[in-house]
């Protein structure tokens, strides 16, 4: 089987300033992949360069999706082939509900992919069956994106997106961050209650935290933006002893 | 603009009220001349400049059935389609006397009709007033709620051509009017002059989505206590439209709270004007009065201009205004992208979510849809010229 994600020797950057300097990495499908490592050592320029950000440029190597090179592709092109970026911080738009943005959303996918759209009843169905599975309220679909949601209310919003469009390959970056241990608990539910045979996940974290509860089957560690060591889920543990410091060859920040 | 002198000797035979008074109002306009940037009303707002703009004449036939109002249309300046309902009663027009600003002046001498209408109770159905036509007209309407009335207004502006536009407003004790308007094109200078009495309540709610000339001035007073206003506008301004909201509200009596945003986004060389000057006078205490501005600039040829200005004489007040102009934010596009939706629809869901924050205030769901509605035609057509261009 070929694999879901495979990047080569990436080198990337943003405004010129270099940051992924020959990444290689490669996701099969069922597969969960962790990349920890320290601050500014890549991890979140990768999720942005994975998914299209504007000013994020490639400047060698390749990165395959399903067997398509992202590198030509629109984020919107990214999204309908698969791809789904769980934001680090999401964005609150007020004047669009949560409700019209997840029918836009989806829509917008299935009208990308060829399908029919779905209709206003199915929808309403699918995203308070969802929703109610993350331990939302009805309510929060009705609010305005994002706008006066907790921290962890908008994590777990990102997870509900994930849930709706059912992606091939999520990209979770810091899905953990900012939130305290229950919250973690149910967006670590939500996550694994999506992973499926046929899924990939890059699990992006600052800590190994998150990785009790999401089991990774592989562990990177990045630094200087490379991979430096991969390994299975007992490195995330090692890591958690010892630090980044054998990594960063320099002093470790606390 | 037309030469007002010809136009008056032509049709100021037909004209209802006493000819003298118009001439006297004529004569005061005359003299007075149109206002220039130099009264700070009008500082941004160059009207001889304007009103030698092309219209922009875009307008789109908008369905009102879902609402099922009463309809008032006035064709060419006349009213036309006369409204019928328990609790509504129709005045004859009254011609006004001479004011003490040219363009009200110009309003006295050469009004037509205006809707001169008292209200008692709640009226059931909203209160549609239409004004079409391709020939330059004035209008003066008279809108009374007497004392617990309670009804909703909507100003439909549908005519490309220049129109002096006047409404009187007044509301008893514990009257609610909800005024709702809606802008496509043409030169409009439309003066608004509202007058609450204890604890009444009055909310407008602006929709200008084109025009070479929106100008819309507000003047409110708060004549007891308790009573409430507010203001909000939405502008969608392309080409060289001209939008300014200009504000005089009066907190006269003690307990009064007033609350206006006004949300503008601009593309092209499009231009937003609000001056909101908030007075509290010195035995007005307990006042509540805020203000808010924001400004979505998507082209660097536009221009957004904010002056709030706060006159405090009572010590016990809380008044507060903010101001923020900005872009697009990149970083919500991105994430709307990231989300499947292509540039355009992007865009159009970011500007439509802003807008959105206005058309919010309106309570009944039906008439706020019909604006939405309007509102994604409008940002569709404007997408689609700057694709196309």
């Amino acid at each position: 089987m070929s694999a879901l994600l495979e990047i080569n020797n990436l080198h990337a950057g943003v405004d010129g300033t270099p940051i992924l300097n020959g990444l290689s990495l490669a996701i099969q499908p069922g597969e969960v992949h962790a990349i920890m490592g320290p601050n500014g050592s890549g991890k979140s320029t990768l999720s942005y360069v994975l998914s299209g950000k504007d000013g994020y440029e490639v400047s060698n190597g390749d990165m395959l999706f399903d067997g398509r090179s992202l590198a030509d592709m629109a984020p919107e092109e990214r999204a309908i082939a698969g791809l789904f970026l769980a934001f680090q911080y999401p964005l609150e738009i007020p004047g669009v509900t949560n409700m019209t943005f997840l029918k836009t959303s989806l829509n917008a996918i299935l009208r990308g992919r060829g399908e029919d759209e779905m209709d206003a009843a199915s929808f309403l169905r699918l995203a308070r069956e969802k929703s109610r599975g993350l331990g939302m309220n009805d309510d929060m679909l009705k609010r305005q994106l994002n706008v006066g949601f907790s921290g962890g209310e908008k994590k777990r919003n990102e997870i509900l997106q994930m849930a709706m469009l059912e992606p091939k390959l999520a990209i979770l970056d810091e899905t953990d961050s900012g939130l305290d241990i229950d919250a973690l608990k149910t967006v670590a539910e939500g996550v694994n209650a999506l992973r499926a045979p046929d899924r990939g996940m890059l699990v992006i974290t600052h800590y190994q935290r998150l990785l009790d509860f999401i089991k990774p089957d592989v562990v990177h560690v990045m630094a200087a933006g490379q991979i430096v060591k991969s390994g299975g889920p007992e490195l995330a543990l090692e890591l958690e002893k010892s630090g980044y410091g054998e990594f960063v060859g320099e002093t470790v920040n606390a | 603009m037309l030469d007002a002198q010809a136009y008056f000797d032509r049709v100021s035979g037909h004209l209802p009220g006493d000819a003298a008074t118009r001439a006297a109002s004529l004569a005061a306009a005359e003299k007075l001349g149109l206002p220039t940037r130099r009264q700070e009303a009008w500082h941004y707002t160059d009207l001889a400049r304007l009103l030698g703009m092309a219209a922009d004449d875009r307008i789109d036939a908008i369905d009102f059935s879902a609402i099922d109002p009463l309809m008032a249309l006035f064709e060419g300046g006349k009213l036309v389609g006369k409204p019928a309902a328990n609790g509504l009663t129709l005045q004859p027009f009254e011609a006004a006397s001479a004011g003490d600003d040219a363009m009200r002046n110009y309003n006295a001498a050469l009004a037509q009709d205006g809707l001169n209408v008292e209200i008692d109770g709640q009226l059931a159905r909203p209160l549609l007033i239409t004004t079409s036509g391709s020939n330059a007209m004035h209008l003066h309407h008279k809108i009374k709620l007497a004392n617990g009335a309670k009804a909703v207004l909507v100003d439909n502006h549908m005519s490309a051509a220049y129109t002096n536009a006047r409404f009187d407003i007044a509301l008893g004790e514990g009257a609610e009017l909800t005024l709702i308007r809606s802008q496509q094109a043409g030169h409009q200078v439309n003066l608004s002059q509202v007058e609450l009495a204890r604890a009444a309540r009055f909310k407008s709610v602006a929709l200008v989505s084109g025009g070479a000339l929106a100008r819309y001035e507000a003047q409110i007073k708060f004549k007891a206590e308790g009573a409430h206003a507010e203001l909000h506008s939405a502008v969608l301004g392309r080409d060289k439209n001209h939008a300014d909201f200009t504000y005089e509200i009066d907190h006269q009596a003690a307990d009064t709270s007033s609350n206006t945003t006004a949300y503008n986004v601009l593309d092209y060389a499009s231009r937003g004007v609000f001056q909101g000057k908030v007075i509290v006078r010195q035995d007005a205490q307990h006042v509540d009065a805020q203000m808010q501005t924001r400004a979505m600039m998507l082209s660097d040829g536009a221009e957004m201009d904010a002056k709030p200005e706060l006159e405090i004489y009572a010590d016990n007040v809380a008044c507060a205004h903010g101001s923020a102009i900005g872009e697009l934010d990149r970083d919500a596009l991105f994430f709307l992208r990231a989300r499947g939706l292509d540039e355009a629809s992007a865009r159009h869901l970011l500007v439509a979510g802003f807008i959105e924050q206005v058309l919010a205030h309106i309570d009944d769901t039906a008439l706020a849809d019909v604006l939405r509605g309007l509102l994604a035609q409008k940002i569709t057509a404007q997408f689609a010229d700057a694709e196309a261009a």
